[in-house]
């Protein structure tokens, strides 16, 4: 029972380290532009596609990873610099940026499908089912890779954003836009840096996490969906927050296997999102930060 | 002459689902992208009032207060808070009730769905091919079509158009915001469950893939493409849409592609009529 529970456990950190990557990153984009960026699961799918796609070309898991990153950083940038850019020019109202990205997320899980395969796919890594003893504790290298690199690229996500001149200027337009085009920052230019981070560092976990599972085409938005609860959970605007509550979700998800089938983990997150909008809806961690939602 | 006619009966009942997400997401401004969820509660719903021996107008009638009672109950909770919250309410309720569709399988039969829900009986008069059921589907959507393009007109449809415009203005005038969305959301519910009641007599057999969430997004699509808040953007969007499946059949492309490249088209449809054509055909702009 106890084994259970530590596997259980175990299970649920490695999960939520490679959303909690997903809902930083998702927040971090939302906090800086205000568009509900769905077609964030998109991303995701398409760079493990990409990565998987490298790793059959014989190309080394590191170079592959990273060709993954760029990619996701391009494709971010030209949703940011084709799409919302101009539906922004357009006064376009947020559903129709939603809409919008719904079409992009379309487009880009239906391109990973045509151009890579639509069926269920693996990697082609020796190492991806090579285990690891910590004790009573077992990892695969994927699951050890995702619990390193995720809270690391999350901290180096934070780091970047109150530490460096680009991420405090960023920061700056996303909490006074007039006001930043005033000391001569262009928005645009700081919301395409923003989607071009966010973007390269979803690639992270979605090509681990493809690697560590398999990956499917249309899986991605589940993903996204528990991410998204983590960040409304965590308190929209706070970084830290919605990784932390990621954490919190995955192993509340992963446990409840305990009392519920595994089939209805989808519901437990939901529950928890309902409970959470009709007694906390500012969230956990409250934040002087507020976007007009 | 078959063929053409089990394309205008599909069309049809999705013009019924497409008037129902145009009521929420263009005239009052409601995201929804659980429609397809909410009639798949509906064709469920029927299925099962019509395996326990109810006749067709009382099973409808049903499927249409379970599914408008749904549709409220996802949408109470993010009533009173607007935006993004909804947008999660409502991707969650479509995720769930894919969940709910594959996994309850005493009631919805799992993946491989339910069979054999027995041909619509009208007074003794039996519906079998699609010429016949065309007579059903042609009055439902008239009925559906008649009884939004009233709500548009009435005192109310003025209140609601006034609540996408500015909700604070009107609650600020002493209008009852909460309880008209929740009007809104029993009718358009009811709405999507006639649809889907009729698209469960009309093929027969229900799975969860009918109703999945890329089902979803094209009734988006067709509501976009079409135009929002009109009557005729509502019924010339799945007209063109459904056109694009028949279309593809003409084209050679593997069978496994077939699913993608339809979706990608719609994907494609959507991204250019938000960029170039926000009123979609015969519409406003949302």
């Amino acid at each position: 029972m106890t084994m259970l529970l530590v596997h259980l456990l175990v299970d649920g950190i490695v999960t939520g380290c490679s959303i909690g990557l997903v809902a930083a990153t998702f927040a971090y984009f939302y906090s800086a532009t205000g568009t509900f960026h769905v077609a964030h699961a998109g991303i995701y799918t398409f760079c493990c596609y990409v990565a998987w796609y490298c790793i059959g070309l014989d190309i080394p898991f590191v170079p592959a990873l990273l060709i993954a990153m760029i990619v996701g950083a391009l494709l971010g940038m030209m949703i940011q610099g084709l799409l919302y850019a101009k539906l922004e020019r357009l006064k376009a109202t947020p559903l129709v940026m939603l809409i919008g990205s719904i079409g992009v997320l379309t487009v880009l899980q239906n391109v990973s499908a045509i151009l890579f395969s639509p069926n269920i796919i693996q990697f082609d890594l020796p190492w991806r089912t090579e285990y690891l003893e910590f004790g009573p504790i077992l990892l695969s290298i994927p699951q050890l890779l995702i619990v390193i690199l995720c809270p690391l690229l999350f901290l180096a996500l934070q780091v970047f954003s109150s530490r460096t001149a680009l991420g405090r200027q960023i920061r700056a337009v996303a909490s006074n836009p007039e006001l930043a085009q005033i000391t001569h920052l262009r928005p645009q230019r700081m919301f395409l840096y923003a989607i071009a981070i966010s973007s390269a560092l979803v690639a992270v976990p979605g090509t681990l996490v493809g690697i560590d599972q398999a990956m499917q085409p249309y899986t991605s938005l589940i993903i996204l969906l528990t991410a998204v609860v983590a960040v409304i959970a965590g308190g929209i605007g706070s970084l830290a927050g919605a990784f932390l509550m990621s954490i919190v979700l995955s192993i509340i998800q992963s446990v409840s296997v305990l009392f519920v089938s595994g089939r209805w983990s989808l519901g437990v997150v939901f529950a928890i999102f309902i409970l959470f909008i009709l007694l906390r809806p500012e969230g956990l961690v409250k934040r002087k930060f507020k976007r007009e939602l | 002459m078959n063929f053409l006619f089990s394309f205008i009966v599909l069309a049809e009942i999705f013009a019924i689902v497409a008037i129902s997400t145009n009521l929420l997401m263009g005239v009052v401004g409601i995201f929804s992208v659980a429609q397809a969820a909410i009639m798949g509660c509906g064709a469920y719903a029927y299925a099962v009032l019509a395996a326990a021996g109810a006749p067709f107008f009382p099973a409808v009638c049903g499927a249409m207060m379970i599914a408008a009672s749904l549709n409220l109950l996802t949408a109470l909770p993010s009533l009173r808070l607007a935006g993004d919250y909804f947008v999660i309410t409502s991707f969650g309720t479509q995720l769930v009730a894919t969940a709910v569709f594959i996994n309850w399988v005493a009631v919805t039969g799992g993946a491989a769905g339910l069979p054999g829900i027995p041909v619509a009986e009208i007074f003794g008069v039996r519906f079998v091919t699609a010429g016949e059921f065309l007579w059903i589907s042609t009055v439902a959507l008239a009925l559906m079509a008649f009884s939004f393009w009233c709500l548009l007109r009435s005192p109310y449809g003025k209140l609601l158009h006034a609540i996408r415009l500015d909700e604070i203005a009107v609650s600020a005038s002493g209008r009852k915001v909460l309880r008209a969305k929740v009007g809104v959301s029993l009718v358009s519910g009811a709405y999507a469950g006639c649809a889907g009641a009729l698209y469960a007599v009309y093929i027969s057999f229900i799975d969860p893939i009918s109703f999945d969430i890329h089902v979803s997004v094209l009734v988006i699509t067709m509501v976009v493409i079409g135009g929002a808040r009109t009557l005729a953007g509502s019924i010339i969007g799945p007209f063109l849409l459904l056109a694009i499946p028949q279309l593809l059949t003409l084209l050679e492309i593997s069978s496994s592609l077939v699913g993608p490249v339809r979706q990608l088209i719609f994907g494609v449809i959507l991204i250019a009529c938000v960029l170039w054509r926000p009123q979609g055909i015969a519409g406003r702009s949302l």
